[in-house]
């Protein structure tokens, strides 16, 4: 029984939106980190999605309705390339030799950029759901 | 002849005697008692497959909140939607719930 259809691909791409976010955050917090596991400066993050068919488990007989609706999920979380910014700061531990130390690639303007966009996506996908219920709330409510 | 013929199904026994034809009532009550409650099962079965359902939904909806509130999980979302989706679930089974009761209302409503 599946009455509000289609919401499980909107929880696909709320889980894909809050993902994003997770990783927006993890970029603004290690916006000053120049040191880290795997050594150099932090590499910002970028999260990259997929499409994803939804299989149904409980398919009726009543047809092959949203058999073919295809939901979203994150394909990977790559690291971005770009060299980070160099800064004078003799003082720094991590400076080089010649005083020179690599800052992580992260611009926290586009970061923000990001954060308000996936903000604005999960809102986007938080009013399919609500919409989706209201739809089979006054469904119900035929003949009253 | 006779004309009274619901009467053969409380007295078989005194009228099988006496009149002959009565037999034949006789013989389709067992048929139309199972005719009657094959439907009365189904029915059951899929009220009953529709309270599983419900209760199913429930469920889940409260294993998915309980692993949001233990830590377990960070899917505030798929909680929320799992409760939402129960909710919708319940309605629909106390509709179904009142359309029936009030069929049943309007059964015993009628005038014999």
């Amino acid at each position: 029984m599946n009455l509000i259809s289609g919401i499980d691909v909107t929880a696909g791409a709320l889980n894909a939106q809050k993902t994003r976010l997770d990783v927006v955050a993890q970029n603004i917090a290690n916006a000053q980190t120049t040191r880290t596991a795997a050594g150099g400066p932090y590499q910002r993050q970028v999260v990259s999605f997929e499409s994803e068919l939804m299989r149904r488990a409980g398919s009726t007989a009543a047809g092959p309705v949203g058999n073919n609706l295809q939901s979203v999920r994150v394909a990977a979380i790559a690291p971005d390339r770009t060299p980070g910014q160099q800064v004078y700061n003799p003082q720094h531990p991590d400076a080089g030799a010649d005083g020179m130390v690599t800052m992580p690639n992260v611009n926290i303007a586009y970061e923000m950029v990001d954060l308000i966009t996936a903000s604005r996506a999960y809102e986007a996908n938080l009013s399919v759901v609500k919409n989706a219920r209201q739809m089979a709330m006054k469904a119900l409510e035929i003949g009253k | 002849m006779n004309p009274i013929g619901s009467i053969g199904t409380l007295y078989p026994s005194a009228l099988a005697r006496a009149d002959a034809p009565v037999a034949a009532p006789k013989i389709a009550l067992p048929s139309q008692a199972g005719a009657a409650a094959a439907p009365t099962d189904g029915f059951t079965q899929m009220l009953d497959g529709l309270v599983g359902a419900v209760d199913a939904k429930q469920q889940a909806a409260s294993a998915a909140t309980r692993k949001v509130l233990l830590g377990e999980s960070d899917q505030l979302h798929q909680s929320i939607i799992a409760m939402q989706e129960a909710s919708v679930a319940f309605t629909m089974m106390v509709e179904v719930r009142n359309k029936l009761v009030e069929s049943y209302q309007e059964l015993m409503r009628m005038q014999v």
